[in-house]
């Protein structure tokens, strides 16, 4: 479906990277391996076509990405380095909003059912403002199972959290290949996630 | 079908969020006010020459009050990566602009307007004038809101010199406060100035999902 | 007409055109200073102040040209991709600031002896006073911003829109009934100024462009040097 191909990035007055070639299909996981600086988010945006590359192209099912954008943003998601539920609010708010905002299907049952299994259902009514780094990155998570689409990107998403929140990231990746879905995520370490697909920066 | 909807719950998320904020609308009024007592203070309690600058102290003011929140126009959205999202979701950056630019009239201007009686008062300003005031100001503060997406957007990455954002706004409003005084004091013109007033909200209205947009690309691009 | 938008062309073409160019510009200001103020006469009404002018109006043109030429090199810049325009912008605007000051100062001291004040709230003097503050801002942006190319591009977004000052300017003696005198010379018409008037302007015009573009091909010129590693 996504086809990177001889990509590169030139910022400023540096190189950032040069020819990446990388290949998603249905039920692949591709894990983006650096260290700090090497490139990792800048990879990330260029394919999300927030930055434009210096060479190469990238493909979604078969025509030029630029030409196909709102198509391809219509099957993925983004989660970023960044805590993007609103602090100022609930958990619950943040909830209900991102629900009514991704126009999901997914019902209150199973909402609970995520939050008990990511341990978050007792700060219900807590602001965001008010947990843990660990936690706000967990709550995170909530909205890979909200939005419902095939590709996710992730951008450091085993950063910060336990060991038990990696082995539950674990299962959650292996669900998403098994309905066909496909991940990109970038780490500078792989825990044992099965990949199939390893880029090195 | 969609598209309305999320353009809807947009619309509730800012709600909510700045519900939750609303101290900091509060503190906006509180400056509007307290400034315009600062005013009378410095000028002293004198009833005629208040009602004859009041019109122009009042918008001087507004000007100034509705400059001071721009900072949090796009910037909170910037940094917790929302705007990325919203933008992931389907709605292209001149779009975002736009429907922000509406958010910030709804939640920082009108509150603004409703205040505008109780300014009268305190101003000596004539019952007469009020709805003049109110049509100028409901037109110049949307210009006014325009322009503060276009120059917050402007300085998303400036981390050392924000208050460049409030100068170029307060640079760009100079016709706007021209035609809008013009109109409160020369009421025979009203129609021929409130239609340059409308022009000079159309010429912007149409630059600033253009200029916000890029810049918000650029900032996006570049964080 | 390479070395206009090519930044090694212009390397090349200034290196020509840099000593020349001073050279002349020199020559133009002895000679343009002799003339407004020797050998041109007294103004019947304003007498010996009327050399203020020589001075003052060709400021004024150049204020305004050299924000003309940003915003050309801004479209250029933006839609075309060309980034000598955005070399350009950076290295342009401090002279532009120069030539507007020089014009509100000279115009303020003419003032003085005409109007009886420094300064009146006329049309032509706002907007000149606005485009001074704008030509600020560009350079107080081109100072703040520590990525570079989100700088130079939010500033070529800023000249472009700013640039809605740059008629108001020219045309507010004509919109507005205002103190300031209506332009003396302009293309359409015959000119309204005595001929022996008339030389020293243009010679002072000619020196002062001169001078600008010999201090514009400096700047760029460093302003190259300090990119380079960015361009080649």
């Amino acid at each position: 479906m996504l086809i990177v191909k001889d990509l590169s990035i030139e910022r400023l007055d540096k190189k950032i990277f040069e020819n990446i070639n990388l290949s998603l299909s249905p039920g692949n996981i591709t894990i983006l391996k650096g260290k700090n600086g090497s490139g990792k988010t800048t990879l990330l945006k260029a394919i999300l076509n927030l930055l434009e590359p210096s060479f190469g192209s990238i493909y979604w099912k078969g025509k030029l990405l630029k030409k196909n954008l709102y198509d391809f943003y219509n099957h993925v998601t983004y989660i970023g380095d960044t805590t993007s539920s609103l602090r100022k609010l609930t958990i619950k708010d943040n909830i209900n909003i991102w629900k009514k905002f991704f126009i999901s299907n997914i019902n209150d049952a199973q909402i609970e059912i995520a939050l008990k299994t990511l341990k978050l259902d007792n700060y219900l009514n807590k602001k965001v403002g008010t947990l843990s780094f660990g936690e706000t990155k967990k709550l995170e998570f909530l909205r890979l199972i909200m939005e419902n689409k095939k590709v996710w990107i992730l951008d450091e998403p085993l950063s910060n959290l336990d060991e038990d929140s990696i082995g539950l990231m674990k299962q959650t990746f292996e669900d998403h290949c098994s309905k066909e879905g496909s991940i990109i995520f970038s780490s500078h370490q792989n825990p044992g996630i099965y990949v199939t697909e390893e880029i090195n920066l | 079908m969609n598209f309305l909807n999320k353009i809807i719950f947009f619309y509730y998320r800012e709600y909510k969020l700045n519900m939750s904020g609303i101290q900091d609308i509060l503190t906006n009024i509180i400056f509007f006010f307290i400034s315009i007592f600062i005013f009378i203070f410095s000028i002293g309690p004198d009833k005629e020459t208040i009602s004859l600058i009041g019109v122009g102290i009042l918008w001087t003011l507004l000007l100034l009050s509705s400059t001071l929140s721009l900072r949090k126009f796009y910037q909170d959205d910037f940094e917790n990566g929302n705007l990325l999202i919203i933008h992931l979701n389907g709605f292209s950056f001149g779009f975002i602009s736009i429907l922000k630019t509406f958010s910030h009239f709804l939640f920082v201007q009108v509150p603004f307007l409703l205040s505008i009686p109780i300014a009268c008062i305190l101003l000596n300003i004539a019952n007469d004038k009020l709805f003049y005031l109110f049509a100028s100001f409901s037109i110049g503060s949307l210009i006014l809101s325009c322009l503060g997406s276009i120059s917050s957007s402007m300085n998303l990455m400036n981390q050392r010199n924000f208050l460049l954002g409030s100068v170029i706004v307060m640079i760009f409003s100079v016709p706007v406060i021209i035609f809008s005084v013009g109109i409160i004091n020369m009421e025979e013109s009203f129609n021929s100035l409130i239609n340059i007033l409308f022009g000079i909200l159309l010429i912007v209205f149409a630059i600033n999902p253009w200029a916000s947009g890029l810049c918000l690309k650029l900032s996006l691009e570049n964080s | 007409m390479k070395f206009l938008v090519n930044p090694s062309k212009f390397n090349e073409m200034a290196d020509y055109l840099f000593r020349p160019l001073l050279i002349l510009s020199i020559i133009l200001f002895a000679i343009g200073l002799l003339f407004s103020f020797y050998l041109s006469p007294d103004d019947y009404q304003q007498g010996s102040t009327v050399r203020i002018m020589y001075v003052h109006v060709p400021s004024a043109w150049l204020a305004l040209l050299t924000y003309a030429i940003m915003t050309i090199y801004s479209i250029l810049a933006l839609a075309f991709r060309i980034p000598f325009g955005f070399i350009f912008n950076t290295a342009v605007a401090p002279i532009g600031a120069v030539f507007t000051l020089i014009c509100i100062i000279s115009g303020s001291l003419w003032g003085k002896p005409m109007w009886g004040t420094w300064w009146v709230w006329d049309a032509r003097l706002t907007s000149v006073a606005i485009l001074f503050i704008i030509y600020l801002i560009i350079i107080f942006m081109n100072l703040s911003f520590e990525n570079r190319i989100v700088r130079e591009k939010v500033v070529a977004i800023f000249i472009l829109i700013g640039s809605v000052n740059l008629p108001i300017v020219k045309f507010s003696v004509d919109w507005w009934n205002t103190l300031h005198q209506p332009a003396t010379i302009s293309k359409l018409s015959k000119p309204s100024i005595d001929p022996s008037m008339m030389t020293p302007l243009i010679i002072m015009t000619f020196a002062f462009i001169m001078i600008g573009v010999a201090i514009a091909i400096l700047r760029i010129k460093t302003e190259i040097i300090s990119r380079k590693s960015y361009l080649s």
